[in-house]
């Protein structure tokens, strides 16, 4: 017999707001249904109020762990249309960043996979050492998680002898820590019993589902944003890009493992390769009528970035697609015949980001269940139509204090 | 199954003769990076009333206010309850009038003991 479940949108076992359907046989999920909306924020409506300058911390803010992916992948696609060159020195520095970043979110993914997986001393492990990168980061930009780094034309602060000291110190110790990692995962046999075999994701079902980053890589396809499509200055570093070939929760755990000692290898090689001269140049206030498409390789995978111009100092439209979004339709398949307590780590598998990916497309009637579409057009007549309603005196209305 | 110890020992031999890493906050502070971004101070005295900051802050926490009508000489409010720590201020400004200190501590009962004024 079959039954119809929802978990979510709040639920003790996921981190953050899913709402998911599912038809169960015993213990078997059968189907599967993913709804998008809840947590939806409305930020590409606010970007196109907002200066481009002032956009960078807006887009900064649509994720607080690849909070500098999202400032990059804008800043980048911007300066594209301000046809301006970036200093070399800030690109990195950019990047450098970028790939401290990785570490962190990496760091972070481990300790969740070891709590979901029930292997709590992992979990406090990384996640003690992961203090390690954040103070690095601290020091560079002031700040442990908004790093605020990126400005038009390069970055905002310089890497003094000192820091670079300081990070290439910590490294060693990172290193030594992963090395533990992958020592400890290796011999505990319980761990990898229990994500081994877990989410199956064929490399044909990953391709034609668009899955992207390290789920991707776990399904044996060898995709990186920065080896296709080299952005600020991967392709002056060596780096390679890491695949597993199981398909299953195991192989993302090991591919991000390895991504781990590649991102240190990289930081090592910035450090050491840094070029002198300036790290920002000027750029322009108003950008010339034009559209631009931003890729970015994030932590979680390929984010892309929209942005079109009108040459005033403000984007016309700000398109944000996160790499959770394009990750769901894979999310569905792996869920599909497995068993519900796998729900948990088949998520967090993926190293969601629900905040980040939600934008609002689809609109349910609570009553008869019918789900529409509604087209722009539609959605302004609707808007104007509210806009009319709405005492227009509120609007003189002082702040109280 | 059995769980095999070995590679937890030495971790766990180290972390008991290790002192608490926890630092007993309001009594005990730890120092902050010399770049961090406190809170935004701002000297009037070198202020010439562009008002690029005021275009520029993410948050609309910054005005700048004319306080004569002859003289060129500049007031202005913070609202740090709205201020989200990004310097931006700091690197638009053309006289270098605004830097950040190290101060974090700047809750309050009320939003309103958040607005500073520089005069």
């Amino acid at each position: 017999m079959e039954y119809k479940v929802a978990l979510g949108p709040q639920h003790p076992a996921l981190h953050e707001a899913v709402s998911l359907r599912m038809t169960l046989d015993g213990e078997i999920i059968r189907d599967a249904d993913l709804k998008l909306g809840y947590s939806h924020r409305g930020i590409e409506k606010l970007a196109e109020e907002r200066s481009f300058i002032q956009n960078i911390y807006l887009t900064e803010r649509i994720c607080g762990i690849c909070s500098h992916s999202h400032t990059t992948c804008f800043t980048q696609g911007v300066e594209q249309l301000m046809e301006l060159v970036p200093a070399r020195r800030g690109l990195y520095i950019r990047t450098l960043i970028a790939e401290l970043e990785r570490v962190h979110s990496h760091l972070l993914w481990l300790g969740v996979a070891g709590q979901e997986a029930g292997f709590e001393s992992f979990f406090m492990y990384t996640w003690r050492d992961r203090e390690v990168v954040l103070d690095i980061l601290e020091w560079i930009s002031g700040n442990r998680v908004h790093y605020a780094m990126n400005t038009f034309g390069g970055v905002r602060r310089d890497i003094d002898e000192l820091q670079k000291k300081k990070i290439l110190d910590n490294l060693g110790l990172l290193r030594q820590r992963t090395d533990y990692y992958l020592n400890l995962a290796a011999s505990e046999p319980t761990f990898i019993g229990r994500l081994a075999g877990v989410g199956k994701l064929s490399k044909e079902q990953a391709i034609a589902l668009c899955a992207v980053g390290p789920t991707l890589r776990a399904s044996g396809v060898p995709m990186d944003v920065r080896k296709d499509d080299p952005y600020a200055v991967y392709d002056e570093i060596p780096f390679e890009v890491c695949t597993a070939d199981s398909c299953d929760v195991l192989g993302r755990a090991v591919v991000r493992v390895k991504e781990l000692i590649q991102s240190y290898n990289m930081i090592e090689f910035i450090l050491q390769n840094l070029p002198e001269g300036p790290f920002k140049v000027k750029a322009p206030r108003k950008v010339k009528p034009n559209e631009v498409y931003s890729r970015y390789e994030a932590p979680r995978g390929e984010n892309v970035h929209y942005i079109k111009s009108n040459g005033s100092d403000k984007p016309e439209r700000l398109k944000v697609r996160a790499p959770t979004l394009a990750n769901y339709p894979a999310t569905i398949a792996m869920l599909k015949s497995g068993f519900i307590a796998d729900i948990p780590l088949i998520f967090a598998a993926i190293d969601p980001c629900i905040c980040c990916a939600e934008r609002l497309v689809q609109l349910d009637n609570p009553r008869s269940g019918e789900s529409q579409v509604l087209s722009f057009s539609q959605l302004r007549s609707m808007a104007n139509a509210h806009y009319k309603k709405i005492d227009l005196t509120k609007k003189e209305a002082a702040w109280p204090f | 199954m059995s769980i095999k110890i070995a590679p937890f020992l030495p971790q766990l031999l180290r972390s008991l003769f290790k002192k608490p890493v926890t630092v007993k906050y309001p009594f005990e502070k730890e120092a902050v990076p010399q770049g961090f971004r406190g809170t935004v101070v701002f000297n009037p005295a070198k202020c010439i009333g562009c008002n690029i900051c005021v275009n520029d802050c993410p948050a609309e926490a910054i005005d700048i206010i004319r306080v004569s009508e002859t003289e060129k000489k500049f007031k202005m409010i913070l609202h740090n309850d709205r201020c989200i720590h990004c310097a931006q201020c700091v690197d638009s400004c053309p006289t270098k009038t605004y830097h950040m200190d190290l101060e974090y501590e700047v809750a309050a009962f009320s939003r309103h003991a958040l607005k500073i004024e520089y005069k």
